[in-house]
């Protein structure tokens, strides 16, 4: 196999490789839930923040 | 999965008290890949975002930050079952929101006392309202308006429905009563709460939209001036706005506003500038009077939230400013012209052609999308998008400099909503019959944001209005940002009834009927 | 001279709750049976104590014009010939509502009961003083009046006016009658008194002058301030009383008295007024004060009489009245020179005086309340009650901000509750907040030693 063709394989296993991972994530809707886990814990470290609460 | 628009049974999608849907939409191919490669597009805007360390370090100092871990969703929730065109010009319009309200966090955050502290930066802002045109902002090319209640409230709000309910619980927490509009009370919450992002060189507040929108300021204006040492011009717009008497005060007002932000940034007010932005907005009304005037017809092209929110934010926030916006008006009527041409629908079946009136619910803003999807009910034109289409001055001449004043402040006073909800009756009752009848719409929806004053104060008119003409009125309760007084499926369950009981009629796509989505973001 | 210890002094405390109690029972009301005996009302009436202070000659007639929106003042000046103004906030000038053949009528709605109807046309959201006066309007309560003149104040109270516009509630049989509304500025700033002035003249002077023939010419404006002033004074220097430490007239009293000003025409006021400034002057206390405390009152509109009377019931007298149907600043005279024109000068007045929180620039917001604290030192308050009619988004803000500044920034004990538009309907809720409120400043002053000397 010549050194082009392989480089183009390897790009399009990569660009095949990408669209399989992101669409999975796209159509699973796997960005959301992992966002929707880590908000509690965003939530709980607001509460720790101290603040200088007034009018 | 399908192709063919309504086939699916979108309730199928949303997973019982769950925050997020169970998976996205297969649209058939060729839509799916476009909404594929917009969802890449966003998460590379989110990406670049997280990027830069001082965004991340906002993330963790600002409560409100949060909500953004949830917008692609808000995305999803706009484009349920649209397909082609329909489904390319929502995401004109919510890319473009997006990219725009990532660069605003991003410009904030540089500036941000806590964050960035970028002082030469902060010099050349100027804090402006949330609920404010920034007309005042179209002549100052060097400066940035940047509304720090814009990203912390009202987008949040519609990224996450609870977004706000911490920041009204801190408010009220101070005393305030729990009867006030919870968009204000929210901001207000905001401020006590240490929360805003800190910067700018002065500030501008404005009298729009109502009593708890003037008042709530007065708390923010309070920290502001004598904490951060910013100092604020509150622009009075009169509330009178249609009456020849008022203008001249109100121009007097712009007046005011450009010398205040000219002394205390050291810029000068562009007349070039101004009058390239007015040539914009003239565009954008251009553009949104051709889609009004499309949606007469049986084929409405740019209608329900794909109107709404993005007139909200081009004609509002944007104020020709932004050449961005210019272009998407042009795709957006390329798409909506092409779509009206092969006479396409963006569901299987219309049955009704609405008018959406009132104030509506903030936390659920694609309640439009389900309207559409449940019963087939077209949202063909709301109130907040029923804004001025006026055409402001555009060549640069001592005439048009002077006139373009009186410009400025009718755009200020004519800012959405308040240019129905102010002003007297007939812009807020008789002018809705009149829409009726120029939309051949044979149904109204009216959203009763039940802290909104101005707009409670006509229930009963609008009621014998709608007998007197013979066109069903239907109610839809809620507090506009906190769902914990009418959820979502509240607010549903106020249309289901009514389509069931008064008109008698099956829904379109039994699935949405009810859903359990009281903790979906 | 009290020379009570600190254990006594708590038992009189706890004692005092069973007399207000009490006083629920024996309540001194005028309520709604104007033929009912009103001696002895005036006074603050506690069961333990006798009281040697003279009722007021004309108390009782203050009283009773107060029961009804239509009252005798209203008809006799009427039957007169004259044409009566109604309004309904402060914002109006009134001045200019009482020029030579017209005479201004605050609208109220006494004794009101069910608002139903008023609450279909505006929802339960809107505040009950809007809504008592739609009911009363439907009711055909307000036909009395020749006009209204309402200033865009707040969206509630345009609303109710619109509403009555719309419903034809206003004005049967009266060919001239008209509504006319008013844009009035939200700053006190030169723009704003432009905007001011223009809209009296349009929306005021014009629509008067064009369909009822009054005289709106410059002297005509000046007469009618001269007749106002008089009025003013005349109700400073009753209100003045209320400085003294044991002050001869109850705030109940002075809140009749000058709610009456709002309530009927000046003109006719005068002479009672005089009298009752006359006998005051004579008028001997109780030798001890029956008060425990001394507050002043500040927020949003107050013309339901029982109020005041609630909060004097509960051992606090009333020294200060900063609200909307109040003397302060509601009767401060309005000087004119002859340097500029009568109108501007009262708009500048009204402008600048004005403590309506519609006013949104921040000195004005700040003076809001210093003028509190002033007041307060003036008139020897040791305590401010904030109170807000529910559903007011203006004073909800101002409320809050102000119940927070005058206690964190200017130390003194404060209560802010809100209330109905007529308090008969919660009276027991106010009642033991007021109570609350007013143990803790006594608690207070014994802490610092300083009880009764």
């Amino acid at each position: 196999m010549s050194k082009p063709l392989k480089l183009f394989l390897k790009l399009l296993l990569a660009v095949f490789g990408f669209f399989a991972v992101t669409f999975t994530v796209y159509i699973f809707n796997l960005d959301m839930k992992l966002t929707a886990l880590i908000e509690p814990v965003l939530l709980k470290h607001y509460d720790r923040i101290e603040r200088d609460k007034h009018l | 999965m399908a192709k063919k628009v309504g086939a699916d049974r979108f309730g199928d999608f949303y997973i019982d008290g769950g925050k997020v849907r169970k998976r996205r939409e297969w649209r058939g191919l060729a839509d799916t890949m476009y909404d594929y490669s917009r969802w890449l597009k966003i998460m590379t805007i989110l990406g670049k975002f997280v990027m830069n360390p001082r965004n991340v370090k906002a993330m963790f100092r600002y409560r409100w930050m949060a909500n953004y871990l949830a917008v692609p969703m808000m995305v999803d929730r706009h484009t349920q079952g649209l397909r082609g065109e329909y489904l390319r010009i929502c995401h004109e319009e919510q890319d473009l929101i997006i990219d725009d309200v990532a660069k605003l966090l991003n410009n904030l955050f540089r500036g941000d006392r806590r964050i960035g502290n970028d002082e030469e930066f902060s010099k050349k802002v100027v804090l402006v309202d949330e609920n404010e045109m920034t007309t005042v902002m179209m002549g100052f090319p060097n400066l940035k308006g940047l509304s720090r209640e814009t990203p912390s409230t009202y987008v949040s709000v519609l990224l996450n429905q609870h977004a706000a309910e911490h920041y009204i619980d801190v408010a009220q927490e101070f005393g305030l009563a729990g009867d006030v509009c919870p968009m204000p009370e929210a901001e207000a919450g905001v401020s006590i709460d240490d929360d805003a992002p800190v910067l700018g060189a002065c500030a501008l507040q404005c009298n729009t939209t109502c009593d708890g929108s003037l008042l709530g300021n007065g708390v923010i204006s309070r920290r502001l001036e004598k904490e951060d040492g910013i100092p604020v011009f509150q622009i009075a717009a009169p509330l009178r706005h249609r009456e020849d008497d008022v203008q001249e005060y109100a121009a007097q007002e712009i007046r005011n506003a450009i010398a205040f932000v000219e002394k205390h940034t050291g810029q000068k007010w562009d007349w070039k500038h101004y009058f390239e932005c007015a040539r914009r907005v003239n565009y954008a009304t251009k553009c949104r009077q051709e889609w009004l005037e499309m949606n007469r017809t049986p084929y409405p092209q740019v209608f329900g939230s794909n109107l709404a929110l993005y007139t909200e934010t081009n004609y509002m926030a944007i104020c020709g400013k932004i050449p961005e916006f210019e272009r998407a008006d042009r795709r957006i009527t390329a798409l909506a012209r092409k779509a009206y041409e092969k006479k396409k629908m963006a569901a299987k079946e219309y049955r009704h052609r609405a008018i959406i009136w009132g104030v509506q619910s903030h936390y659920y803003m694609d309640f439009l999308v389900w309207l559409l999807n449940c019963w087939g009910i077209v949202p063909l034109t709301d109130m907040l998008s029923m804004v001025s289409t006026r055409v402001l001055k555009e060549e640069d001449t001592p005439e048009n400099r002077e006139t373009a004043y009186y410009d400025m402040a009718w755009l200020t006073e004519n800012m959405i909503m308040r240019n129905r909800t102010h002003g007297g009756y007939k812009v807020l009752l008789d002018e809705l019959w009149e829409y009726v009848e120029m939309f051949n719409a044979d149904m109204v929806i009216l959203w009763e944001h039940m802290s909104c004053k101005a707009l409670d104060g006509m229930h009963g008119m609008f009621e014998e209005k709608a007998r007197e003409k013979g066109i069903p009125l239907v109610w839809v309760q809620h507090d506009l940002f906190d769902p914990r007084i009418i959820s979502r499926q509240g607010v549903r369950d106020q249309i289901n009834t009514f389509m069931r009981t008064v008109m008698n009629e099956e829904p379109i796509d039994p699935s949405l009927e009810v859903l359990h989505d009281e903790q979906s973001w | 001279m009290c020379t009570l210890t600190e254990t006594h002094r708590l038992t009189f405390v706890s004692f005092s709750y069973k007399l207000n109690l009490y006083s629920l029972y024996y309540p001194f009301t005028r309520s709604t049976h104007p033929n009912r005996c009103t001696k002895g009302r005036s006074w603050l009436f506690r069961p333990e104590r006798e009281h040697t202070v003279k009722d007021l000659k004309h108390l009782a007639f203050f009283e009773n014009l107060l029961l009804e929106a239509n009252n005798e003042l209203i008809r006799r000046a009427q039957d007169e010939g004259r044409i009566c103004v109604a309004y309904t906030c402060e914002n109006t000038p009134e001045p200019l509502l009482n020029l030579a053949g017209t005479f201004s009528a605050r609208l109220r709605a006494p004794r009101t009961g069910s608002m139903e109807i008023a609450t279909y046309y505006l929802t339960s959201f809107l505040c009950e003083y809007s809504r008592a006066l739609l009911e009363r309007a439907i009711e055909g309560g307000f036909n009395f009046a020749d006009a209204i003149i309402t200033p865009d104040g707040c969206s509630m109270m345009n609303r109710c006016v619109e509403n009555m516009e719309l419903l034809s509630a206003l004005g049967k049989g009266k060919d001239k009658f008209f509504y006319e509304y008013m844009e009035i500025p939200m700053k006190a700033d030169d723009n704003g008194l432009a905007l001011y002035t223009v809209q009296c003249r349009n929306h005021i002077l014009k629509p008067l002058a064009e369909k009822y023939g009054i005289d709106t010419s410059e002297k005509a404006i000046r007469d009618a301030v001269a007749e106002h002033n008089r009025v003013c004074e005349l109700i400073r220097a009753i209100g003045d009383f209320r400085k003294e430490e044991n002050p001869r007239i109850t705030g109940y009293e002075f809140h009749l008295i000058t709610l009456a000003t709002y309530a009927a025409p000046k003109d006719l006021l005068i002479p009672l007024l005089e009298e009752t400034l006359e006998q005051l002057q004579t008028r001997e206390p109780d030798e001890k004060s029956p008060f425990r405390a001394r507050v002043l009152v500040a927020g949003s509109e107050i013309d339901d009489i029982d109020f005041i009377k609630l909060v004097e019931e509960c051992g606090a007298y009333v020294c200060a009245d900063r609200f909307c149907c109040g003397s302060l600043p509601g009767r401060d005279p309005i000087v004119l020179t002859d340097e500029e024109d009568a109108l501007t000068q009262i708009c500048r007045q009204y402008m600048y005086r004005g403590q309506c929180p519609r006013y949104m620039d921040s000195t004005k917001m700040d003076n809001r309340r210093i003028y509190v604290n002033d007041l307060a030192r003036e008139y020897g308050a040791e305590g401010i009650i904030y109170e807000q009619m529910k559903f007011c988004d203006p004073w909800a803000y101002e409320k809050m901000l102000g119940s927070h500044i005058l206690r964190e920034e200017y130390g003194y004990p404060v209560l802010a509750v809100d209330r109905p538009y007529t308090i008969g309907t919660s009276a027991g809720q106010m009642r033991t907040r007021v109570q609350a409120f007013v143990e803790s400043i006594e608690i207070k002053k014994i802490q610092k030693g300083g009880a009764n000397g």
